[in-house]
């Protein structure tokens, strides 16, 4: 606590350093480093939505979040992980993110007797949609994060009146998750923004045709799912249209449209990024060394 | 058949990852096309070789 309020009275003569643990601990409940900030309202905005945008999909899968954790903690666990996981922290990705709420969903519904566990592997009504919405707490609480760092880091860096981004660097990185390249239309990088969401489309669409649309099932497949759904756009699509489809015979290709839907997941965490970062640079451009020009 | 099949998934997918990859560098779509294209040779060249040495490794320890 006591560095997060020095990282906003003394500036700091390495910009690229970043703000430490605390801000980044902070940051897993919704609304906290907002609230340091000052920023009441935008506080209790971030914690209510992250928490109503988590129980509106825990209300469809429950307990089947501890089925799709890394680490299962089912009867084979270790006593740590299935101690742990009754606060919710078997890894549930990107649930996690959004701790408060993770944590008492696990608590709710928690039940380690046999019963209990083979509930955990019941396939539910609309858990395609219900797993999507959990996971886009988790990444919701992690943009409301990010647009927080970027106050702690312009009250660090920017000077005693710092200068508006050309746009949030936290909403374009969200824009992208949602829409690939939209964060850089909204950063005014508008071609390099489109090339880039149709490198991650068509790579994405490559992988649902090659798995006949079954490639991206959280239930199935949880482990590569976390990859996928940076794609949030895709795997939205994914849970609304292809994964309810039923599974008439393997298709021969399913293990590659799974690696090439991830790998269009993981791209988009490349795009993200880099629209944080074009926003990001419209207030702190990069410095080039002396002599690079020749 | 299936080698061409994996082929000619693998070739444009390498392109549209070196999009994604050399896009951070560049602020134009035109730039980021042109230098995607010359990344994308540079990799083939890598996989081929990576090829090359899984044969050769194949060759020793297993044989024809």
């Amino acid at each position: 606590m006591g560095n997060l309020s020095a990282h906003m009275e003394h500036p700091n003569s390495h910009p690229a350093r970043g703000l430490g643990w605390g801000p980044f601990l902070l940051g897993f409940v919704p609304g906290l480093l907002q609230w340091r900030l000052g920023q009441k309202q935008r506080a209790v905005l971030a914690l209510a939505s992250c928490t109503a945008l988590f129980f509106a999909g825990w209300v469809l899968v429950r307990e089947r979040l501890f089925y799709w954790a890394l680490l299962t903690p089912d009867e084979n666990a270790s006593a740590v992980l299935r101690g742990l996981a009754r606060f919710g922290l078997p890894l549930s990705l990107p649930e996690l993110l959004n701790l408060p709420a993770n944590t008492l969903g696990a608590l709710l519904c928690w039940d380690a007797t046999p019963t209990g566990e083979r509930l955990w592997r019941l396939p539910r009504d609309l858990e395609h949609l219900g797993g999507f919405l959990t996971g886009a707490s988790g990444m919701l609480a992690a943009f409301w994060s990010a647009a927080a760092h970027w106050q702690l880091r312009l009250r660090r860096d920017g000077g005693a009146s710092p200068a508006a981004p050309v746009a949030d660097p936290a909403l374009c990185a969200a824009l992208s998750w949602l829409v690939p390249g939209l964060g850089h239309a909204r950063a005014g990088q508008r071609d390099k923004g489109m090339l880039l969401g149709a490198a991650v489309v068509a790579v994405f669409a490559l992988g649902l045709v090659f798995s006949h649309g079954h490639a991206v099932d959280r239930a199935t497949y949880s482990v590569w799912w976390i990859a996928q759904n940076l794609f949030g756009g895709g795997s939205l699509f994914a849970a609304l249209v292809t994964g309810p489809m039923r599974m008439v015979g393997e298709p021969p290709d399913l293990p590659l449209g799974v690696v090439l839907c991830t790998v269009a997941g993981l791209m988009n965490l490349v795009v993200m990024v880099d629209a944080y970062t074009v926003a990001e640079r419209s207030v702190f451009p990069v410095r080039q060394p002396a002599g690079a020009a020749a | 058949m299936n080698l061409l099949l994996r082929i000619a998934v693998y070739v444009p997918v390498l392109f549209l990852i070196a999009i994604v990859i050399v896009g951070q560098h560049h602020a134009t779509a035109a730039d980021t096309v042109r230098a995607a294209v010359r990344r994308t040779g540079r990799w083939l060249v890598w996989s081929l070789l990576l090829v090359l040495c899984m044969l050769v490794l194949e060759l020793l320890f297993i044989g024809w």
